[in-house]
């Protein structure tokens, strides 16, 4: 490579990758990427690496030698530093497949999520016998309604309702509202009317991410392709099967509906 | 198992690659400004004051050394080079590189928690134990390893020349600072390029296995050992929230989740490329090996134990 190309790959370097960083997150495409609080040191390594491409630009380091060549990039080392960002960038769609969601498993007990912990027994009521407010006896505080009276929830809190008896009682037999992405169920879905609603999940970033998902079911035949967003309406039960509550959607309307600006929970 | 074993999609992997490289990149950036800094600022001979002489010793010292000085294993690479490089022994730099992910405040705090009603005291103990027991024995089988069979090279040709890069401790600061900063830039495109080729093979398993694969293998205990270690060195988690994962694997025996929370700091997929930036390959498959048939032996041995 010629010697003055050379030497600006490694600042060229640094400032691609410190761009694509600052773009990511300038235009909000990191929420699909990593968990917040992992946002604030990407945007941070972004804006060092291109501070750091325009002072190695700028201070030449005259001390160090090059008898080795280690301020320039070799031809292999550059391509894997520019071609596989590049090319993920401009292919990714910010969101898994149904092939991925499937390799990793619709979880649909709330005890197999990450950092479930198990409900802890609901405080007693105060001296005049009312709900303390601010806790989880005030049911106001998580059961919000939409205009036509249907509990707006996520597929998490039905989850949880399943294992947590109080919870149970709210959502049992009520009618709700959930947003979330289809998956047909490859399982326990004997008479074809069934399918997973499903959020995914994540700790740290996308490729840890979790599918947790509730069953819907449903009479309609269904025009939705896997992995769209809609938006269910129903009855929540909770039967059991095989020997766990299990939360069970039973749909009046299904409708296609705008993705969540954060498709995660957390 | 329902669906195919193993199915790729090229967009899947290319969300799954740059989610991964935005977490990893904050982390491997610290670790290699923090290594300009070692380079410039901290003289030879502090590391020969700080480690005790005597090399078992120095392994237990260097084994514990994430306690204080916590650092994820991402960003390890390049600071235990420049260590190394400025007089650390060897046998030392691996007991600390292996045993800092996991001997850590950050990593305990996360795994208890994670193991809420699931005995977070035991699992917490046995990891951060265990770790530091794995990483002290790796780093005594080094000790009686030559070095040129465990350095790179280049690697090896620094440790003999240690300060030839640094300035004397007389030049400004400001100048002490932008060759800080220029060692620093090296290491982290030098480790840069390996983290892409891990971050590439971890997101083509991570998208693309069937993990159900794993399930039958959780009601045998002897096989749930190296299925999760194999899951653990696929999924390459972060040592500070693999626990919250290996938590969720409630069918699994918990020695099984303990050999995932050990050997995933130490070996996976990633690391694998990225340990090539400083040790020879053939140390770094026996590393690999030999770590992976001691923590799924010392598992199954307590798995005796507690049954």
């Amino acid at each position: 490579m010629n010697p003055r190309l050379s030497r600006l790959s490694i600042p060229a370097v640094l400032l691609l990758w410190g761009v694509l960083i600052l773009y990511f997150c300038l235009s909000g495409r990191i929420v699909s990427y990593l968990h917040p609080s992992f946002q604030w040191f990407a945007f941070a390594s972004g804006v060092i690496l291109t501070l750091l491409a325009a002072a190695v630009f700028l201070l030449p380091d005259g001390h160090c030698c090059d008898s080795h060549g280690s301020h320039a990039l070799g031809l292999p080392s550059l391509a894997m530093l520019v071609v596989p960002i590049l090319a993920t960038t401009s292919i990714s769609q910010d969101h898994f497949s149904a092939s991925t969601v499937l390799n990793r498993r619709v979880l649909e007990h709330i005890e197999d999520l990450p950092a479930f912990t198990p409900p802890l027994d609901p405080p007693l009521p105060q001296h005049d016998g009312t709900v303390g407010e601010g806790t989880m006896m005030d049911p106001s505080l998580y059961l919000q309604t939409n205009t036509e009276g249907q509990i707006l929830a996520e597929t998490v809190d039905l989850m949880y309702a399943a294992t947590d008896e109080t919870m149970r009682s709210d959502f049992d037999g009520r009618e709700v509202e959930v947003v979330g992405q289809l998956m047909p169920a490859r399982t326990g879905s004997p008479d074809n009317n069934r399918f997973h609603l499903v959020r995914l999940f994540v700790m740290c970033c996308a490729a840890d991410a979790r599918p947790a998902g509730i069953i819907v079911q449903t009479n309609e035949s269904l025009n939705f392709a896997e992995m769209d967003w809609v938006k269910v309406s129903g009855t929540a039960t909770f039967p059991v099967e095989n020997g766990r509550h299990k939360a069970v959607l039973h749909a009046n309307r299904i409708i296609e509906t705008e993705p969540p600006r954060e498709s995660f929970i957390y | 198992m329902s669906g195919p074993w193993f199915s790729f999609t090229l967009t899947d992997f290319s969300y799954s690659f740059l989610s991964i490289l935005f977490e990893g990149i904050p982390f491997i950036l610290f670790g290699t400004l923090l290594s300009g800094v070692i380079d410039q600022f901290l003289p030879a001979r502090v590391m020969t004051r700080l480690i005790p002489r005597n090399p078992a010793a120095g392994i237990c010292v260097s084994a514990l050394m994430g306690l204080v000085f916590p650092i994820c294993e991402c960003g390890i690479v390049p600071v235990i080079r420049r260590l190394v490089a400025k007089g650390l022994p060897v046998s030392s730099a691996v007991a600390y590189m292996l045993a800092a992910p996991i001997v850590n405040p950050i990593t305990a705090i996360s795994t208890y928690a994670a193991f809420r009603g699931q005995g977070p005291e035991e699992i917490t103990t046995l990891r951060l134990s265990l770790g530091f027991f794995v990483a002290a024995l790796a780093g005594f089988a080094v000790l009686n390893l030559p070095l040129r069979s465990v350095l790179k090279k280049s690697v090896l040709d620094q440790c003999g020349d240690v300060d030839s890069h640094s300035l004397t401790p007389h030049a400004p600061f400001t100048r002490r600072l932008a060759s800080a900063m220029h060692s620093g830039t090296r290491d982290f495109l030098d480790v840069a390029v390996y983290f892409v080729l891990g971050v590439a093979v971890t997101s083509l398993f991570g998208t693309s296995i069937n993990q159900e694969i794993f399930l039958p293998l959780a009601l045998n205990e002897t096989l749930a050992i190296p299925a999760m270690m194999t899951l653990a060195g696929l999924l390459s988690l972060c040592s500070s929230s693999d626990a919250f994962i290996a938590a969720t694997f409630v069918s699994f025996p918990a020695v099984a989740k303990l050999a995932f929370l050990v050997i995933g700091p130490m070996v996976d997929l990633k690391l694998l490329f990225v340990y090539s930036l400083v040790f020879t390959r053939r140390f770094v498959a026996g590393l690999a090996v030999g770590l992976f048939l001691l923590v799924a032996l010392l598992a199954l041995r307590l798995g005796i134990v507690f049954q």
